[in-house]
């Protein structure tokens, strides 16, 4: 098992780097493959778009991306590091460090306040107490929700909430965001306003975004689209 | 995960899921109020409970005399005795009787009695009360009183009735004004005998035995036990005395104990079942709250919560449902305690009080611990990608 390494910069290395990665599930009757020999390069400040049908793989790739799911096969390297083999505390802190979610259903604490919704991944990041303020206004501010600080989280709308869930993924400075179908219960309107933020953060031009969707309008925005079908990645 | 967020993150998740909690709180607050209650009130209301019971029996009366033979006829206890008897653990108190058997007078008619000499502890000792007038006290010792006390059967013997309070009675030429008779409950022979001050005896009854008998009252019936054994020894280190004899109602006791054995496994084991049902209700809720925050622990685990984060979470949630609701227990156990205090007049040791509020605190942190631990186990072990699907 390796362990991670400190955060660096990438110095023209790619962010994400995968290679013949593959994955399969078994059944009892046999092997059911998902992933199939998947090469992908993301490099830093690109927006990266995922698209292909139900049960392509397209969510399984993202989470083998942010190690909540292991691989079978193939290599995954991460700013140089290969992080297949990690321990499941380092991927944990892999989690914490590196990465930022966004999924489909605005997955929020529903009995808690939009702070103490952004305060959990700095919490769990042992950041000061005197330094989450701060830092979870500023995440807010990125996604123009910064009066809505104190808010429960159970009162907002939608669109508001897709976008806590945005500033949540932010809030730990992750590099990469991965986002699965995050415009896909909001309007138009409220959609393009998130893309908008991500558009934004990743023209900081450190953190990259990897974002599974089934919208053409979505995917149009991004720098490069790829298809995945029958667990194979192909570029548009 | 630092404490201070674990348990601020714990006590909130309890104050907004307070509506899921407040069965088991309640359950475990009235176990932990029941167990102080019956803890620190237990050994006051063994007490009263005893003395009580002194009514229908002498359960906790320990006689000490000397055998009836010639040998030993003139020997009598000291002051010192008495005085040792009473420092004895688990002694109420001690009292010191002489008796004689004589004649009295009423108006010419002869009669015979049987007289004790007594202290102004004997009532206490032997848990008489009068239904008329009034005992012996202490003045009526030191002023050497000619004042007698009847049993009721000997007043309505003597007299045709009970009221007789003020009545005079003559015994060996002296005349005795009758200031009190017994009440008639639980007396056995004593109904029939009747009781000057001990000092008056002294004075004026010839053929008054020597002060060899000594009444002792236990604290409770566990004390007899452990004071029937030593009581040869005390006197002995005090005195050379020979022929001693100590004379307790081991029938008796043996009963009470067995009668108050079923009480207080009764009451035990309803603690303990009220204990038992919180700490299955910690389980429970903590199972159901595991499976309905399912996707919340998969959000946390992708937002990069450890495993250990995770467990620490719910079995902080354990602990502090089950401390605050022994917290509230102790509240209500006070309240318990002061108002048996007052209902059966009694003052509890604060001390005691104090280490039971420290154990049911620690018997909750333990059930928190216990009941929360396989649920806090399974919500550690969920797989992230399962936990965010999970509808």
């Amino acid at each position: 098992m390796n362990s991670l390494n400190p955060p660096e910069q990438a110095n023209g290395r790619p962010l994400i780097q995968v290679e013949r990665l593959s994955k399969h599930y078994s059944n009892g009757r046999g092997v059911i493959p998902v992933l199939r020999g998947i090469n992908l390069k993301v490099n830093p400040g690109e927006m990266v778009a995922v698209m292909g049908p139900s049960g392509s793989g397209k969510s399984t790739l993202l989470f083998i991306l942010g190690l909540l799911l292991p691989a079978s096969s193939g290599n995954y390297q991460f700013l140089g590091q290969d992080v297949l083999n990690l321990t499941r505390g380092d991927q944990a802190e892999f989690r914490r460090r590196r990465v930022g979610f966004v999924f489909q259903n605005c997955d929020l604490f529903e009995n808690s306040t939009v702070y103490e919704n952004l305060e959990f991944p700095l919490v769990y990041a042992k950041v000061d107490r005197q330094e989450r303020p701060g830092r979870i206004a500023a995440a807010l501010e990125k996604v123009n929700l910064g009066h809505r600080i104190y808010h429960p989280a159970n009162q907002l709308s939608g669109g508001e909430r897709q976008r806590v869930a945005v500033a949540r993924a932010l809030v730990n400075h992750p590099r990469v965001i991965l986002a699965d179908e995050p415009t896909g219960q909001l309007d138009r309107q409220h959609g393009n306003m998130v893309l908008e933020h991500f558009a934004q953060i990743v023209a900081s031009g450190d953190t990259a975004l990897v974002i599974v969707t089934h919208d053409g309008q979505v995917a149009e925005r991004c720098h490069r689209v790829f298809s995945m079908e029958d667990g194979i990645l192909y570029e548009n | 995960m630092r404490l201070s967020d674990l348990l601020r993150v714990s006590i909130l998740q309890l104050v907004r899921h307070r509506r899921r909690y407040w069965g088991v709180m309640l359950a475990i607050a009235l176990g932990t109020a029941g167990f102080i209650t019956i803890i620190t009130m237990g050994r006051d209301l063994k007490e009263n409970f005893n003395r009580d019971l002194e009514l229908l029996g002498r359960a906790t009366l320990i006689k000490v005399y000397f055998e009836k033979l010639p040998a030993y006829s003139h020997q009598r206890f000291n002051e010192s005795t008495l005085e040792a008897l009473r420092h004895l653990t688990g002694v109420r108190s001690v009292s010191l009787a002489v008796h004689a058997w004589t004649q009295s007078n009423h108006q010419g008619q002869l009669y015979p009695v049987t007289i004790f000499g007594v202290d102004e502890s004997f009532w206490e000792v032997c848990g008489l009360s009068s239904q008329k007038g009034k005992l012996h006290n202490l003045e009526d010792n030191t002023v050497h009183k000619r004042a007698i006390v009847l049993g009721p059967e000997l007043a309505r013997t003597l007299f045709g009735n009970d009221n007789v309070v003020g009545s005079k009675l003559e015994i060996q030429e002296n005349l005795y004004t009758v200031t009190g008779v017994l009440k008639d409950v639980g007396l056995g022979d004593l109904r029939q005998f009747s009781f000057i001050p001990f000092s008056t005896a002294q004075d004026r009854i010839q053929g008054i035995s020597p002060a060899n008998r000594i009444y002792l009252r236990c604290l409770t019936w566990d004390d007899v036990e452990k004071v029937a054994p030593k009581i040869p020894k005390v006197i002995q280190a005090s005195q050379f005395v020979q022929g001693l004899k100590v004379e307790v109602a081991w029938d008796q006791v043996n009963r009470v104990k067995a009668v108050a054995w079923w009480v207080e496994l009764f009451i035990y084991s309803s603690v303990a079942a009220t204990l038992i049902l919180g700490g299955a209700g910690i389980w429970t809720v903590m199972m159901a709250a595991v499976r309905s925050r399912t996707r919340e622990i998969g959000l946390k685990k992708a937002m990069g919560a450890e495993d250990q984060a995770i467990m620490a979470q719910f079995l902080a949630e354990a602990v502090c449902l089950s401390f605050t609701a022994s917290l509230a227990g102790s509240f209500l156990g006070l309240v318990a305690v002061e108002v048996t205090s007052i209902l059966i007049n009694s003052h509890p040791g604060q001390g005691l009080f104090i280490i039971c509020v420290a154990m049911g605190l620690l018997v909750a942190v333990v059930l928190g611990v216990a009941a929360g631990l396989y649920p806090s186990l399974q919500a550690s072990r969920m797989e992230v990608v399962s936990a965010i699907r999970y509808e």
